[in-house]
């Protein structure tokens, strides 16, 4: 249910006002219907009780029995029922409010009335066929009722009828029914109208305040989501103070961490730069050592030295890449890496398979391939690289035939300065970097480095990148 | 190839600086050795230099800015000597007009096989890369810039070379329609990077044809001149 439901704070504001606003329409209309439904049944009955004034006036007539007879034959209509008994109405709804209203009618008109009923009924009684007011000439009535939308009616059809019968001085009842017109649907129009004049009135300022609230926070929600640190511009402030001062404080932060970075920077290029200089003068010295396989040993060592801080000095700094994302062949790219090694005279093929273009820096990915495939042949000797797409992702795999990695201590493998236990190979140097290094160049382009150790044994180690990212 | 070339050695730091000065001194070289840039502005308009060596992070004025001193002044060439290693920094170095650049910690035989590989460009009429700063090539589709180093197809995809595939197709673009045998192609391709040296001609040619042909093995762009030679076919235009 909750899934249908609009997500952003615009929509569900929107959703609020939108139902709060169609509740109260709704009320309002109920009671508009029934104070017209009133109002109405007052009408039907007032009429009712003028016609019976009307004919208690002629009563006092002397001819009145011989005209209300010619009247009877001329057909005219809405000539009152005169009983003996109050008439028999079926399906009678006694209506009380409006019984008052009558009795007063009369008091007021001076006419004595000893009993006044007034009833709501859906069928007329066949006595009062021709005591009707309402109701078209020379149609028959039942007709009418039975087929109220048949042909479209001159008059709203008729929904029932009020009966108002009156106990007379002399005992005698006269009775008078209204036909109750049906409430045309038109009517309501002009109150539909209304609802959503209401609604164009409120939701369009709505909307708009609900944009001006949310759209300073979409734009916070994106720079915090890619969040890079300082080097975000700060996100202009904008909306409502709450949300100014949010963003304020954003920018704020934004500033400190950058500032904060900045400040590592500078530390690590020192570190980097004063690490690397009595390293180079203990390079130049070592030419001096005589003999040939100390000297070897020596350069060796420094070169291990000078991985190891570049290792530590680029994973120090990745978040702050100055590289920019390009869109770049990546069967180029495994192939500048493959040939560094085919150089050097490994074991290294690739498996070109068709050309995928994802954007990338080109560098830092560089590095993290190496690092996979020095690994591969440190372990295993050789390494298959071959590129796979599923959906979005692509993966870069580097294959070896090497011991693998048992299972529990895959995950620990990503730990900085993490070496396969056991490995008896000590000399396979690196920084023991390589693999955090790989995993976090990785996610800096939204993927991941996955190691599983393959059924035939040797190690699948994946770059996986997603394509279309920024 | 003057074996007593005189080389400038601007560093900083005494310890790398001496024992350095002395390697090359045993490696017949004359060598002054300056402390800070403004050391070597007064040694520079004293006496002359065949090469300058100069570290890019030093108190006072740094090297990036001693260079473009001596690029306003003179033809002599610029080595950077620094630990930075960042791609973006090696390419500033070599916009500024440095004709080579190396990081610490260094093989010092490197280093002198570089500073012979720069004097004997000097020497000769040889193409200094300090010329080509900021030039774009467009050749059959593609466009490589030289600020960036980067090779772009027709829609702008990024197609990564190795510093030696660059550096090939940079020469035969340079000399487009010319055919240049291996030797001329390892003259002006070597010297760059540390690995650069052993890679044989042909082996870069059939990468770079690989990367940049539609059949690599029947080249449009790249040709085979039969008798020992590449050309680069085809119109090149250089913005």
């Amino acid at each position: 249910m909750t899934r249908f439901l609009p997500k952003s704070l615009v929509g569900q504001l929107l959703l609020l006002i939108a139902v709060t606003l169609l509740i109260a329409q709704a009320f309002n209309i109920f009671l508009l219907y029934r104070g017209a439904q009133n109002q109405h049944l007052s009408e039907a009955s007032a009429a009712a009780v003028a016609r019976i004034v009307g004919e208690i006036e002629r009563m006092n007539d002397s001819r009145y029995e011989e005209r209300r007879e010619r009247r009877f034959r001329r057909g005219r209509r809405v000539i009152p029922l005169l009983s003996d008994a109050a008439p028999a109405v079926p399906d009678a709804q006694p209506l009380r409010a409006v019984t008052e209203r009558a009795v007063q009618a009369f008091v007021n008109m001076g006419l004595s009335i000893r009993t006044v009923e007034v009833w709501e009924t859906a069928r007329l009684p066949a006595a009062l066929q021709q005591s009707v007011i309402g109701v078209g000439r020379g149609r028959r009535l039942t007709e009418e009722i039975r087929r109220p939308m048949a042909r479209k009616p001159a008059r709203p059809p008729v929904r029932g009828f009020v009966v108002v019968s009156a106990e007379l001085e002399d005992g005698r009842w006269m009775s008078v029914a209204t036909a109750l017109k049906d409430r045309d649907v038109r009517a309501l129009r002009p109150l539909m109208i209304q609802t959503v004049v209401l609604y164009l009135l409120l939701l369009v300022p709505l909307i708009w305040i609900g944009r001006y609230i949310s759209r300073p926070l979409h734009r916070l929600t994106k720079v915090a989501n890619d969040f890079q640190p300082g080097k975000n511009d700060p996100v202009p402030e904008s909306g409502p103070p709450d949300t100014r001062q949010l963003i304020s404080a954003f920018n704020d932060m934004n500033e400190r961490v950058g500032a904060m970075l900045d400040e590592k920077d500078i530390m690590l290029g020192a570190i980097g730069h004063d690490l690397r200089t009595p390293l180079a003068a203990l390079r130049v010295r070592i030419e001096n050592v005589a003999d040939d396989v100390e000297r070897e040993r020596m350069i060796a060592g420094i070169e291990d030295m000078d991985r190891m801080l570049d290792d530590i000095l680029s994973l120090a700094r990745l978040g702050r890449s100055a590289e920019p994302m390009e869109a770049t062949d990546i069967s180029a790219l495994i192939e500048t890496v493959v040939d560094e090694f085919d150089d050097l005279g490994r074991d290294v093929t690739f498996k070109r398979g068709e050309r995928h273009v994802v954007k990338v820096r080109g560098v830092l990915l560089r590095r993290a391939l190496r690092n996979l495939i020095s690994n591969a042949i440190a372990y295993g000797n050789n390494a298959v690289i071959s590129v796979e797409k599923s959906g979005d992702d692509l993966s870069i795999i580097v294959e070896d035939s090497g011991p693998g990695i048992p299972d529990d201590q895959i995950e620990a493998m990503f730990d900085p300065f993490a070496r396969v236990e056991g490995s008896r190979n000590r000399a396979t140097g690196g920084s023991g970097l390589g693999l955090t290094l790989a995993r976090s160049i990785a996610r800096i382009h939204g993927g991941d480095v996955r190691l599983e150790n393959r059924p035939n044994g040797g190690l699948r180690a994946s770059i996986i990148i997603t394509d279309g990212s920024p | 190839m003057n074996e007593t070339a005189h080389i400038l050695l601007v560093d900083d730091e005494a310890t790398l600086r001496e024992p350095l000065a002395d390697y090359l001194i045993k490696q017949n070289f004359r060598v002054q050795q300056a402390a800070d840039a403004s050391v070597a502005r007064s040694l520079l308009n004293a006496r002359d230099f065949d090469i300058i060596l100069s570290d890019i992070m030093m108190p006072g004025e740094d090297g990036l800015s001693f260079c473009r001193h001596v690029r306003e002044r003179t033809d002599i060439p610029v080595i950077f000597i620094s630990a930075k290693t960042e791609e973006t920094e090696r390419i500033i170095g070599l916009e500024l007009g440095a004709d080579d650049y190396i990081t610490k910690p260094f093989s010092p035989r490197e280093l002198v096989a570089r500073i012979k590989v720069v004097l004997r460009r000097a020497a000769g009429n040889g193409q200094k890369s300090g010329n080509n700063k900021g030039a774009v090539y467009q050749f059959s589709g593609w466009t490589l810039k030289t600020d960036q180093r980067s090779l772009l197809d027709e829609s702008g995809v990024n197609v990564p070379l190795s510093s030696g595939e660059y550096q090939l197709l940079l020469a035969l673009l340079s000399r487009a329609g010319h055919v240049l045998n291996r030797d001329q192609l390892l003259d002006m391709t070597q010297g760059r990077e540390a690995h650069a040296f052993d890679r044989a001609v042909d082996n870069q040619i059939s990468r770079v044809r690989r990367k940049i042909e539609k059949d690599p093995k029947n080249p449009e762009i790249i040709k085979t001149v039969w008798g020992g030679g590449y050309v680069l076919a085809g119109p090149v235009t250089q913005i």
